[in-house]
């Protein structure tokens, strides 16, 4: 079974390098453009983690995050944070609410794998026979 | 800011633009800008990212992966310079953040066109910086009014 990460941002740009990053694993990703398709995506999906972003149209992710956590349904699902902000205070309001790890933009796709990794359990994917 | 810019384009793009030691917004043709405001009780303000339309085609090709021939519309060059930018401004709201200043950022737009300039509204502070990345040159422009 592979995988179920559910990316949320509403920059086409990070999505295509979110999906980019863990092509090589035996991943299936779900994407989203905001809080509240991230939120709709989340309670269908139940992703095993996902990957969200702060400053959105629509529904924020710090909103989509409260919304998450105080869903009976979908608490357990651990979030990464991947935004340009860093400001002391806004990490430490965001973890207050729960996320399992914070990653700032600008960052590297081995940074990404590397923290999703000590969450889920990512395989690489098996070589296509030819 | 010289500093965040110099980690966002080495970082996401493999990409070590030149800081000039000029003052003067340079002249341009076609031009690509990407806009993110920022804004609080205390601050108010926004950064302005001008490429050219070469550099703007690169930037997008090295942030994805892609050949410039595969860039083959507007929208995904629009899309990374927005998140570049993007990035810039996060930087600038987390500095301003630590430094007592809360803000909240807005969502990037993008300015395109060959002859237009970005005017200030009285009492903003305007400051610019002119970098050069390969054959082209691009500006970073940012607005800040203290409350």
């Amino acid at each position: 079974m592979p995988i179920k990460i559910l990316s949320v941002d509403d920059s086409r740009t990070i999505r295509l390098i979110v999906g980019k990053a863990f092509r090589p694993y035996d991943v299936q990703l779900f994407e989203a453009t905001n809080g509240e398709e991230g939120l709709a995506a989340a309670q269908r999906e139940t992703p095993d983690l996902v990957i969200l972003d702060v400053t959105m149209p629509v529904m924020d992710g710090v909103t989509m995050l409260t919304k998450l956590k105080e869903n009976a349904a979908t608490k357990a699902i651990p979030v990464i944070m991947l935004t340009a902000e860093s400001g002391r205070d806004n990490v430490l309001q965001i973890a207050k609410i729960g996320v399992r790890d914070y990653l700032v933009k600008p960052f590297k796709e081995e940074q990404l794998i590397e923290k999703a990794g000590r969450i889920v359990a990512l395989q690489k994917k098996a070589p296509v026979a030819a | 800011m010289k500093r965040h810019l110099a980690d966002v384009f080495d970082t996401m793009l493999a990409m070590k633009p030149v800081l000039l030691p000029e003052a003067k917004l340079p002249s341009s043709g076609g031009r690509v800008t990407g806009a993110v405001g920022f804004g609080g009780e205390r601050v108010t303000g926004a950064v302005y990212l001008h490429l050219t339309e070469p550099l703007a085609r690169q930037v997008t090709a090295a942030m994805l992966g892609l050949t410039l021939a595969e860039i083959t519309g507007e929208d995904e060059v629009n899309d990374v310079v927005g998140e570049v930018t993007n990035m810039l401004t996060g930087g600038l709201k987390s500095w301003l953040c630590d430094a007592g200043i809360e803000c909240a950022v807005s969502t990037p737009a993008i300015i395109r066109g060959t002859a237009y300039d970005i005017e200030s509204m009285p009492d903003v502070k305007r400051e610019w910086l002119v970098f050069e990345c390969g054959q082209e040159r691009f500006v970073v422009e940012v607005h800040v009014k203290l409350n």
